[in-house]
C-alpha cells in the first residue's frame, strides 16, 4: 500500500478531501515529534508504541579495509507493536 | 519525561494545532492507526509519506539456547512488523546529535576506549532506565575524552583530576598576570624608582672600586671625573626617564577648565588626555572634573562634552 492509496482509504474514512488528510497526517507527525522532544512516547493501544531511544556510540570496523571507526550517538524513532497486533499477525 | 501519550491525549493536542474539534481529532488519529495497522497485516507494507513504511519482515528458524536448563531449542520463523521512518524524519529526530560525525580511531585511542567502556559497564549498568537528560550529557563527555590527548586518558581518573588541579593552577596564574597586568601604572612606578635607586647605589659602590685598582697609587682625581660623569648621567637619566610615572599623575590640581571637548567617534578620555596633556595617563583627571563615573567611561555618547581641566603642578 503506497501512499496515495492510504491517503483515498484515511480521507474516505474521514470524510475529507485527500489534500486536507495529506495536511492533517503532517500536522499529526508534527505533534507527535513535539512528544518525542519531550521525551515521551506515543502509546496507542492496538498498535502499539512509537518511542525516540538513544542508540549509544560504539565502534565499527570496516570489513575490507579494517578501518575502526567510531560512530556518533544518535536518536532513532523505535516501534514496538502492540500485543494484540502480534497476535492478529499469527 | 517518559509519559505516555495516549490517542486522547494525542487529539487533543493536534485539535489545538490543526483547529479542529477534539472528536473529529481523535476520529482521525484513530482511523490513521487503524489503517496502517488493518493494511500491514493484509498488504505486507504500508508507505506513509513525511512519516515512513510499515511492513511485514519474514525471520527465519533459528537456533537458540534455554538459559535455564542449557537446552537447545529452534525458535520458529515468523513474521514481524518493522517500522522504518523516513529519512527526513529520522534527520529531525536525531537533530541533537547532528553535530556528530563518524570518526576513524587510532589503535591507541581503540585500546583507551576498550579500558573506559569496561568502566563504564560498572558504573552505568543501574543506569539504564535513565533516558535523554543524563544519556545526552554522558556521550559528549565521552566523546571529547576520547578525543583528548591519550596520554591523560591512560592515567584515567586520577588523570582527571590532576588535569583539573594543572588547569586550576594555570588559570590562577592567568589571573594574576591580569591583576599585575592592570596594577602595572600603580606598582610599576615605585619599583622602577626603587630598582633606579638600587642600580645608582650599585654604580656608586662600583664606580669608585675600578679607580684605584688600575692605578692605587694615582690621586682621587682620575676617580673624581668618573663620580662627576656619574653624576652627569643620573640627571639625564632623570630627564630622560618618563615625564609622567603614576607618582606624577597625583602631583597636580585642577585649577580650572582649559576648554571643553565635544567627543567624537572613537574618543576616549585617554585619547582626549593625550591630546590635551600630550599623556593618557592623566586621564583620571577628566574624569573626576567632570565627575563620570567608572562604569561609564566606555560608553561616553558621541556629542558629549566634555570639561577638560587646567592642571598645575602641586610641587
Amino acid at each position: 500500500m503506497n501512499n496515495k492509496q492510504f491517503l483515498t482509504e484515511l480521507s474516505g474514512k474521514c470524510q475529507m478531501s485527500a489534500e486536507s488528510a495529506a495536511e492533517q497526517i503532517q500536522t499529526l507527525i508534527g505533534v507527535m515529534e513535539n512528544v518525542w522532544k519531550n521525551g515521551d512516547s506515543v502509546s496507542l493501544s492496538g498498535f502499539g508504541v512509537l518511542e525516540v531511544k538513544k542508540k549509544n556510540e560504539r565502534v565499527s570496523v570496516n570489513p575490507t579495509t579494517g578501518v575502526r571507526m567510531l560512530v556518533p550517538p544518535k536518536l532513532v524513532l523505535t516501534y514496538k507493536p502492540s500485543s494484540l497486533l502480534k497476535d492478529k499477525l499469527k | 519525561m517518559d509519559n505516555k501519550i495516549n490517542l486522547s491525549q494525542l487529539a487533543e493536542r493536534m485539535a489545538q494545532e490543526a483547529g479542529m474539534s477534539k472528536a473529529a481529532a481523535e476520529q482521525f488519529v484513530k482511523n490513521f492507526f487503524d489503517i496502517i495497522s488493518q493494511n500491514v497485516l493484509s498488504e505486507g507494507i504500508v508507505k506513509v509519506k513525511g512519516f515512513g513504511t510499515f511492513k511485514l519482515i519474514q525471520m527465519e528458524d533459528r537456533e537458540s539456547v534455554n538459559v535455564n536448563t542449557g537446552e537447545r531449542f529452534t525458535i520458529e520463523g515468523h513474521q514481524k512488523i518493522a517500522f522504518i521512518p523516513d529519512a527526513d524524519l529520522k534527520e529531525r529526530v536525531n537533530k541533537p546529535f547532528a553535530a556528530f560525525e563518524t570518526v576513524p580511531i587510532t589503535e591507541e585511542q581503540a585500546a583507551v576506549i576498550g579500558q573506559m567502556e569496561e568502566s563504564e559497564k560498572e558504573e552505568f549498568k543501574p543506569k539504564t532506565t535513565d533516558k535523554m537528560e543524563t544519556k545526552k550529557e554522558e556521550p559528549k563527555k565521552e566523546l571529547k575524552e576520547k578525543k583528548a590527548d591519550s596520554k591523560v586518558e591512560k592515567e584515567e581518573k586520577t588523570g582527571c583530576t590532576g588535569l583539573k588541579i594543572t588547569v586550576w593552577i594555570l588559570s590562577i596564574i592567568a589571573v594574576l598576570a591580569l591583576i599585575i597586568f592592570l596594577l602595572w601604572p600603580l606598582i610599576g612606578g615605585k619599583i622602577l624608582g626603587r630598582v633606579d635607586k638600587k642600580v645608582e647605589e650599585k654604580a656608586a659602590v662600583t664606580a669608585p672600586a675600578p679607580a684605584p685598582k688600575p692605578a692605587p697609587a694615582a690621586s682621587t682625581a682620575t676617580a673624581k671625573p668618573a663620580e662627576a660623569k656619574f653624576a652627569l648621567t643620573k640627571e639625564d637619566e632623570a630627564k630622560a626617564l618618563p615625564l609622567f610615572t603614576i607618582a606624577d599623575t597625583v602631583n597636580y590640581k585642577i585649577t580650572g577648565t582649559m576648554t571643553t571637548h565635544t567627543m567624537v567617534k572613537g574618543d576616549m578620555l585617554t585619547t582626549i588626555a593625550l591630546k590635551y596633556y600630550g599623556t593618557k595617563k592623566l586621564w583620571p583627571y577628566i574624569a573626576k572634573y567632570n565627575n563620570i563615573k567608572s562604569r561609564s567611561f566606555k560608553r561616553l555618547p558621541v556629542g558629549y562634552k566634555v570639561k577638560v581641566p587646567k592642571l598645575a603642578n602641586k610641587r
